[in-house]
C-alpha cells in the first residue's frame, strides 16, 4: 500500500518536474546565471576596458566599495528613502483602501484614476513632474503663488530635492499599495464582522481586532514587494535629479549604474550590487519577522 | 564586350543575392533624420541598404559596449560621440581608417582641425571621420542690449558701454546687472549634476585658459584658473540664474530662454535655430550667437567609425564616403545639419540660408574638447558631482576641486597616461 502510493508520488513528482522544467530553465538562464556570473566578476579585476578574468582581486573590490565615503552616503540616502517611502505609502494606501472598501458612488471612477499612475512608465512620470515642478514655468508654483506662497525651489535645493523625489514616488507608487490592500480587504470573510456587530463592537474596534489581524499576510506581501521595488528606484532619480544637487538624492542603484556605465568598472559595481542585495535581504527578513512575530508576542 | 556584360550581370546577381544591409545605431537628433531622408539615394546608387536604429543618447553607450565586445557586432557602422572618442579606440574596438583614406584619396584636409583632433585622430591614427559639430557659444537677446535706459544705467554704474561681453568677467557682470535691473534672468544655466553642469562649466574653464589635465596628464582643474572659473561660475549661478538652475539640464534651460525669461545662455550652437523658430520660441528674431566670452568654448561632435568586428567594413566605408562627399555634406547643411568642413561652412548657398554659419565655424575652430581617454565618462561624472557639491555650498570650491583632481589623477594612472 505504502509502496504503491510512493510510486504514484514519484511519477507525479516527475510530471511535476517536467511541467516546471521550462520555466525553471528560463529562471536559471535569466536570473541564477547572471547572479552567479556577477558574483564571480566581483572577485576579479573585470572592467569594460579589460573584460577578462586575468586579475584575481579577492575581496579587494568589496573593500574599495565599502571604504568609499560616497557609497555610505548613497546607502544612507537609500535607506532613508526606502523607509520613508514604504511607510508613507503603506499608511496612506491603507487609509485610501479602507475608504474605498465601502458602498460609495463612482467607485469605478476612483479605481480608474488610481490605477493611472501605476501603468505609467517612471521615466514619463519623471518628465511630467519635472515640468510641474519647474520653479518658473511649473504649474505647482503657479498655484502656490495664487495662494500667496513664494516660489518653492523643488529640485534645485539640496534639502528640498529629496522630499520632492519622495513626493513624486509616492504619487506614482501609492496606487500599487491601494490596489493590493483593497484586494485583501475585499476578500476578507464577512462573518467575523457580523459577530462583532452583534457583540456591540464599534468601527474602531473592528479595525484593530478584526481587519488588521486578518490583513496581516496581505500587508506583509505589500510591504515586502514595495520595499524591494523601492530599493531599485533608479529611473525617477535619473530623470529628476541625477543624484543631485550635490549628492543629496544619490540612491544606491544610481550609484551602481554610474560605476558600471561611466566608470566601466564592472567588478566593483558587481561587488557594490552584492552589498545592496545583502541590505535588501536584511530589510526583507526584518520586515517578515516584525509582522509575523508580533501577534504571538502580543497575545 | 560580352565579357563585360557577364561581369556586370554576375555582379548584379551577387548584389541581389547578398544584398548587404548596414545597421547603424543613431541618436535621435535632427542630423540623423536629415541623413535618413537622403538614404534612398544611397541605396539606389549602391544597392546597399542602410537601417537606422534611432534611440536616445542616454541608451547608446550601454547598447554599444556589449556589441563592440562581442565577436560579431550587429552594428556595421557607428557614430561615435566625442565622449567615447578615447574609450573606443583605446579598447581596440575601431577599425583604423588611414588605409581606406589613402587608397581612395578621400580628402580629409577639408575638415576643421579642431574637429579632426576631437573625432578623427586618436594617438596619431585616424579612427573617425567628423560627422557633425555641437560646439558651444553664447546665445543672447539682442533687444536687451539695445535697451536705452538699461544702457544708460550700465554706463552710470560701471563707466562702460553695455555690449556683447568679450571676457568672462564682463559676461557674469552683465548677467548680474540684467538680473537685478530687469525681470529677466541673466543666464539660463544648466547646472544639473552630471554632464549638464560639466559641459557648461567647461566653457568657463577653457575660456580662462584652464584645462582638465596638463601635458603630462596630471590633473590641473584645481589650479588658480580652475578655482577662478568655478568662482565665476558659482557667482553666476547664485546671482544671475533662475532659482532652479541647479536641477536644469539642456531642455529646462532652453524652456526658460524660449519663454523669454532670460537674457542669455551658454549653449550648443544649434540651439539658435530652435530659439529663432517662432513656432517654438517667444524670442524668435531677437536672439543671436556669439563665441563664448573670452573666445574659447567647449567643442563637441560626432564622428563616423567602423567597428573592428563589423561584418561589412567595405560597405560601411562606402557609406561614409557617400555621406561625407561634398554634395551630400552640403545638402545636409542646407537641410539644417551642423557641418564639420571648411567648404560647407563657407559655401555661398549655405551662408545665404544660414548667415551665422561662418560664426559657427569660428566657434568650432577655436573650441576645445574635454580630454578623450578610456575614462572620459567617469571623469565627467566625478567633476559633475564635485561641482554640484560646491554649487550647493556643501563643499568649498577648493575642497571640491581638490577631490576631483585627486580622482582625475587616479583615472589617468589607471589609463596608463600619467607621466612622471
Amino acid at each position: 500500500m505504502r509502496k504503491r502510493r510512493g510510486g504514484i508520488k514519484r511519477s507525479e513528482r516527475l510530471a511535476g518536474w517536467a511541467f516546471v522544467a521550462p520555466s525553471l530553465a528560463v529562471m536559471i538562464g535569466v536570473i541564477a546565471a547572471p547572479l552567479f556570473f556577477s558574483l564571480i566578476v566581483s572577485f576579479y579585476g573585470y572592467t569594460f576596458v579589460n573584460p577578462t578574468f586575468s586579475v584575481f582581486l579577492g575581496l579587494e573590490n568589496y573593500k574599495n566599495a565599502l571604504t568609499d565615503p560616497y557609497f555610505w552616503n548613497s546607502l544612507w540616502v537609500t535607506v532613508k528613502f526606502v523607509v520613508l517611502v514604504v511607510s508613507l505609502e503603506f499608511t496612506l494606501g491603507f487609509l485610501v483602501a479602507l475608504m474605498l472598501n465601502r458602498e460609495i458612488r463612482f467607485k469605478r471612477f476612483y479605481y480608474t484614476i488610481l490605477t493611472l499612475p501605476m501603468v505609467m512608465s517612471p521615466v514619463a512620470v519623471g518628465l511630467i513632474w519635472k515640468m510641474l515642478l519647474h520653479p518658473d514655468l511649473g504649474v505647482l508654483n503657479y498655484f502656490l503663488g495664487l495662494l500667496g506662497i513664494g516660489p518653492v525651489n523643488w529640485l534645485a535645493n539640496s534639502k528640498m530635492a529629496f522630499w520632492s523625489v519622495l513626493m513624486v514616488d509616492i504619487w506614482q507608487q501609492i496606487s500599487f499599495m491601494i490596489l493590493l490592500l483593497l484586494a485583501g480587504l475585499v476578500s476578507l470573510p464577512k462573518e467575523p464582522y457580523e459577530a462583532a456587530t452583534i457583540d456591540g463592537a464599534n468601527e474602531v474596534q473592528k479595525l484593530f481586532y478584526i481587519t488588521i489581524p486578518l490583513m496581516r499576510p496581505v500587508m506583509v506581501a505589500a510591504i515586502v514587494i514595495r520595499t524591494i521595488f523601492a530599493f531599485r528606484t533608479y529611473d525617477l532619480i535619473y530623470v529628476l535629479t541625477r543624484g543631485g544637487p550635490g549628492i543629496s538624492t544619490e540612491v544606491l542603484s544610481y550609484f551602481i549604474y554610474r560605476k558600471t556605465f561611466m566608470g566601466l568598472n564592472l567588478a566593483e559595481a558587481a561587488a557594490t550590487s552584492y552589498v545592496l542585495l545583502g541590505v535588501v535581504m536584511l530589510f526583507v527578513i526584518v520586515a517578515f519577522r516584525a509582522v509575523y512575530r508580533s501577534p504571538q508576542e502580543g497575545t | 564586350m560580352r565579357k563585360w556584360i557577364v561581369v556586370w550581370l554576375s555582379l548584379l546577381l551577387a548584389l541581389g543575392l547578398f544584398g548587404v544591409t548596414l545597421r547603424v545605431l543613431m541618436e535621435d537628433v535632427p542630423e540623423t533624420h536629415i541623413i535618413k531622408a537622403l538614404l534612398p539615394e544611397f541605396e539606389a546608387k549602391t544597392g546597399i541598404k542602410v537601417e537606422f536604429e534611432i534611440v536616445q543618447y542616454s541608451d547608446m553607450h550601454a547598447k554599444l559596449v556589449p556589441q563592440l565586445m562581442s565577436p560579431n557586432c550587429q552594428y556595421d557602422l557607428l557614430e561615435v560621440d566625442n565622449y567615447w572618442a578615447g574609450e573606443f579606440p583605446a579598447a581596440g574596438w575601431l577599425e583604423p581608417l588611414d588605409e581606406y583614406v589613402k587608397r581612395d584619396n578621400f580628402d580629409i584636409s577639408v575638415y576643421l582641425p579642431s574637429m579632426l583632433d576631437m573625432v578623427g585622430y586618436y594617438n596619431g591614427k585616424l579612427y573617425m571621420i567628423p560627422m557633425y559639430n555641437y560646439a558651444m557659444g553664447l546665445i543672447y537677446r539682442t533687444d536687451v542690449l539695445k535697451d536705452e535706459t538699461l544702457k544708460k544705467k550700465y554706463r552710470e554704474k560701471y563707466g562702460k558701454e553695455l555690449s556683447v561681453p568679450r571676457t568672462l568677467e564682463d559676461y557674469v557682470q552683465i548677467c548680474e546687472f540684467i538680473q537685478t535691473n530687469t525681470d529677466l534672468y541673466g543666464s539660463a544655466m544648466q547646472a544639473q549634476r552630471g554632464d549638464p553642469i560639466v559641459m557648461e562649466w567647461s566653457n568657463y574653464l577653457f575660456t580662462l585658459g584652464g584645462d582638465y589635465y596638463d601635458e603630462k596628464w596630471h590633473a590641473r582643474i584645481n589650479d588658480e584658473i580652475g578655482v577662478k572659473a568655478t568662482e565665476l561660475y558659482i557667482r553666476a549661478l547664485k546671482n544671475a540664474a533662475p532659482p532652479g538652475a541647479l536641477s536644469f539640464n539642456l531642455d529646462d534651460a532652453y524652456r526658460v530662454m524660449a519663454q523669454g525669461k532670460a537674457f542669455s545662455m551658454i549653449s550648443y550652437n544649434w540651439m539658435l535655430p530652435q530659439l529663432d523658430d517662432p513656432e517654438k520660441s517667444k524670442v524668435a528674431g531677437k536672439v543671436a550667437l556669439e563665441p563664448m566670452p573670452g573666445g574659447v568654448g567647449l567643442n563637441g561632435g560626432w564622428g563616423w567609425a567602423i567597428p573592428k568586428n563589423s561584418q561589412h567594413k567595405e560597405e560601411a566605408w562606402a557609406f561614409i564616403k557617400w555621406v561625407e562627399s561634398p554634395e551630400i555634406a552640403k545638402r545636409r547643411a542646407l537641410m539644417g545639419g551642423a557641418p564639420t568642413r571648411f567648404d560647407v561652412f563657407t559655401d555661398e548657398e549655405v551662408v545665404k540660408k544660414y548667415p551665422w554659419y561662418p560664426k559657427v565655424m569660428w566657434l568650432v575652430m577655436y573650441a576645445k574638447h574635454v580630454p578623450e581617454f578610456q575614462y572620459s565618462a567617469q571623469m565627467i561624472e566625478v567633476v559633475g558631482r564635485e561641482l554640484s557639491l560646491a554649487a550647493t555650498g556643501e563643499k568649498s570650491i577648493k575642497e571640491a576641486l581638490d577631490t576631483a583632481a585627486n580622482e582625475l589623477d587616479k583615472l589617468a594612472k589607471l589609463a596608463g597616461l600619467w607621466k612622471k
